[in-house]
């Protein structure tokens, strides 16, 4: 049977063409056709998805990535190059608020010709008027002239009326970000309430807390194909990790390109055989440290070590930024020695990016003892279940002699990113258990 | 036919574009809708003197021989001229929501038609009132023709809205189009002034039976001959089809282009 599917998407793609320079007029067609070359952007690579009746999907995915090509192809607004989409039911979108808005018109002037664009007829709108006067929250200005209204009063009303459109299905592209905190509130109770009646809802967001709230599965589009299917969790994690990692990718990509910009390398770091991006990036922060005058204040430690980098791995070796909660972390830090030193502690501490120290240890607390020999050297520690909730962080790490000189120390390097799709709050996971047994 | 299922179900789209267009069109004047009706009155007297004062022809009261015809071209005009636009100018909800296409010349088109029927109804009140007179039984045919010439419209709006999208410089040369089509039209003349040896090409102009239609109904008082009536139809319907068929193949593209 077909038709328990609201959606069924086979195999579309879709091309834009980007001109450099469009002309529109016939002058111009005919006197320029160099002018008339375009590039070919594939935004949609053979795509193909089913959605079922009553599910609520959505879909997710950096800027430009397709997602809202897709729905605009779901609302046959555009049409794809190839590929078929056939949908079973009533559709409402929700692309633009107060299409068809007169501001010369009063709101229930105006409620009558959006809904109509939505394709209701008199008498549906007659019957929806209360509904969406209520929801709209306008009280007696709902006869005032639509230009009299601030724009939050406008949106909801716009919103107001795309809700109550009787549809089977409805295509949302983020257009939730309406009105204030309340107003918003009320629209995902709706949207909930719509859920619960039967509807099928596509969600478009960037945004993964919404599609959580309102969805129970995901799809992430990435440069027009389909990266991941799935429960929102899952399909969350991967496009998390994966976002984190581009971010630090192009972070790295941005400091690596200043660093060559730069003659004057110093003599120590010149003789560090430089491996992979992260490393050239913290080399970037440790000449900042000695070069910049702001760094100079910050300065801690004698200089009889210096450290080189510091990079977090996980529990494959691979370097990373970005960490599910409770996922192994390694930091692995070289350091490089100038003077021998019998005994030295190591020492790091995680900062969340607001400031506030979420924990630190060091090996005197450990009653690990070292001897400093080497003149390259390098420590590692794992955290074999890194408990710290979503966040932002940093690390200061420190090398300091026994009588608790410090060699060297560095602040705020290193930023990772920990999330977690558990919907926990706070700083850090705090074991517990349950006992619900005689909660009646 | 599924088209047609479609566009009735936007009826009530339809319906408030054309109330609000119509409600639009002279709105912050100090008349108001008045001027519905004061427009064409007035080209009527401007006609009246230029024709029976210094322009005079042998052709019995030209200003009403002129007008009958020039009140049902004022359709065909706009649209070409309004019609043209109306895609182009609403961008944002042909961007942006999914509503049968076919609804913006069509309500376009039907807006145009109420007015040229308010200016009908000028029409009749000069014919009654100045003793002309108006023969029912003929007037019966108004509305055939009437539609015949909506469909008409409609399919030239359809044809030249989807294409201005693609090429915007259209929308500047129909006005000239429109010019030289109502000069090639009997609105001015009557078709006895054509030269016979161009009188074939002249049938070609599917405005010609319309026009002709009207002039007979209102301006001789009589009944219209059955193959002007059938010739106008077929022209119609020719129009309204490849129209709709342009219409229908570059309509996928409206989204991009605008």
């Amino acid at each position: 049977m077909d038709n328990c599917y609201a959606i069924e998407v086979k195999n579309i793609s879709k091309h834009f063409k980007i001109y450099a320079d469009k002309s529109t007029t016939a002058k111009e067609k005919i006197l320029f056709r160099k002018r008339n070359r375009y590039e070919k952007k594939q935004v949609l690579n053979d795509i193909s998805f089913t959605i079922r009746k009553g599910e609520s999907v959505g879909l997710i995915g950096h800027n430009g990535c397709g997602k809202s090509t897709t729905l605009k192809i779901l609302t046959r607004i555009m049409y794809p190059d190839s590929g078929t989409v056939t949908i079973h039911g009533r559709v409402s979108s929700l692309l633009e608020l107060g299409a068809g808005f007169h501001p010369d018109m009063t709101g229930v002037e105006n409620i009558y010709i959006n809904a109509s664009i939505f394709g209701l007829g008199k008498k549906e709108i007659d019957s929806k008027l209360k509904d969406i006067i209520e929801f709209a929250e306008l009280g007696e200005y709902i006869n005032n002239p639509v230009r009299t209204y601030s724009s939050g009063m406008y949106m909801r009303l716009a919103f107001a009326v795309a809700i109550n459109v009787n549809a089977d299905i409805l295509l949302i592209d983020e257009v939730l970000a309406v009105g204030d905190v309340n107003f918003q509130a009320k629209c995902i109770n709706k949207l909930m309430e719509m859920k619960r009646t039967g509807i099928t809802i596509v969600l478009v967001s960037h945004s993964t807390d919404q599609i959580e709230a309102i969805c129970d599965r995901s799809i992430w589009i990435h440069d027009g194909k389909i990266q991941a299917d799935g429960p929102c969790r899952d399909t969350h994690r991967l496009y998390l990790r994966y976002m984190g990692e581009k971010r630090a990718d192009s972070k790295g990509d941005e400091e690596k390109s200043e660093v060559q910009e730069n003659q004057t390398v110093p003599d120590d770091q010149a003789t560090v055989s430089i491996q992979t991006e992260g490393e050239k990036a913290v080399q970037k922060i440790l000449q900042d440290r000695g070069d910049d005058v702001r760094y100079k204040d910050r300065m801690r430690g004698n200089g009889d070590a210096k450290i080189l980098y510091i990079n977090s791995y996980d529990s494959e070796g691979n370097i990373r930024n970005v960490f599910e909660s409770g996922e192994s972390v390694t930091f692995r830090i070289k350091y490089k020695l100038y003077k021998k030193t019998s005994e030295a502690f190591l020492g790091l501490c995680i900062f969340r990016n607001d400031g506030f120290r979420c924990y630190g240890t060091n090996t005197k607390i450990d009653n690990l003892k070292m001897e400093l020999t080497e003149e390259n050297g390098e420590f590692s520690i794992e955290f074999p279940n890194m408990e710290l909730l979503q966040g932002k962080y940093y690390v200061d790490v420190c090398i300091a002699s026994r009588e608790d000189d410090m060699l060297d120390y560095l602040d705020g390097v290193n930023a990772f990113e920990i999330y977690n799709t558990t919907g926990e709050i706070g700083l850090c996971r705090i074991p517990y258990s349950w006992d619900i047994e005689h909660a009646r | 036919m599924t088209k047609l299922a479609e566009l009735y179900s936007y009826r009530e789209m339809i319906y408030s574009l054309v109330r609000r267009d119509l409600r639009g069109r002279y709105k912050g004047s100090v008349l108001g809708f008045l001027w519905t009706f004061l427009n064409p009155l007035l080209q009527l007297v401007v006609y009246t003197m230029v024709f029976s004062m210094i322009m005079r022809n042998n052709i019995e009261k030209y200003y009403l021989f002129l007008f009958v015809a020039l009140v049902p071209w004022g359709l065909m005009n706009s649209a070409m001229v309004n019609g043209s636009t109306c895609i182009v100018g609403a961008p944002d909800m042909v961007k942006k929501i999914y509503f049968p296409r076919e609804v913006l010349p069509l309500s376009n088109t039907l807006s145009n038609f109420v007015n040229m029927f308010l200016c009908f109804l000028v029409v009749f009140a000069v014919l009654i009132l100045t003793g002309f007179g108006l023969n029912f039984q003929a007037l019966l045919y108004m509305p055939v023709v009437m539609v015949t010439e909506f469909i008409m419209a409609l399919g030239i709006a359809l044809l030249t809205s989807a294409v201005t999208v693609y090429m915007r410089d259209v929308a500047y040369i129909l006005s000239i189009v429109a010019m030289a089509w109502q000069f090639l039209t009997p609105i001015l003349y009557s078709s006895d002034m054509v030269p016979v040896e161009l009188l074939p090409i002249f049938r070609m102009n599917p405005m010609t039976p319309v026009i002709e239609a009207y002039r007979e109904i209102l301006y001789y008082k009589a009944v219209p001959d059955l193959t002007t009536l059938i010739s106008a139809a077929i022209f119609g319907i020719i129009v309204l089809a490849v129209g709709e068929l342009v219409f229908s193949k570059l309509q996928k593209g409206f989204c991009e282009e605008l």
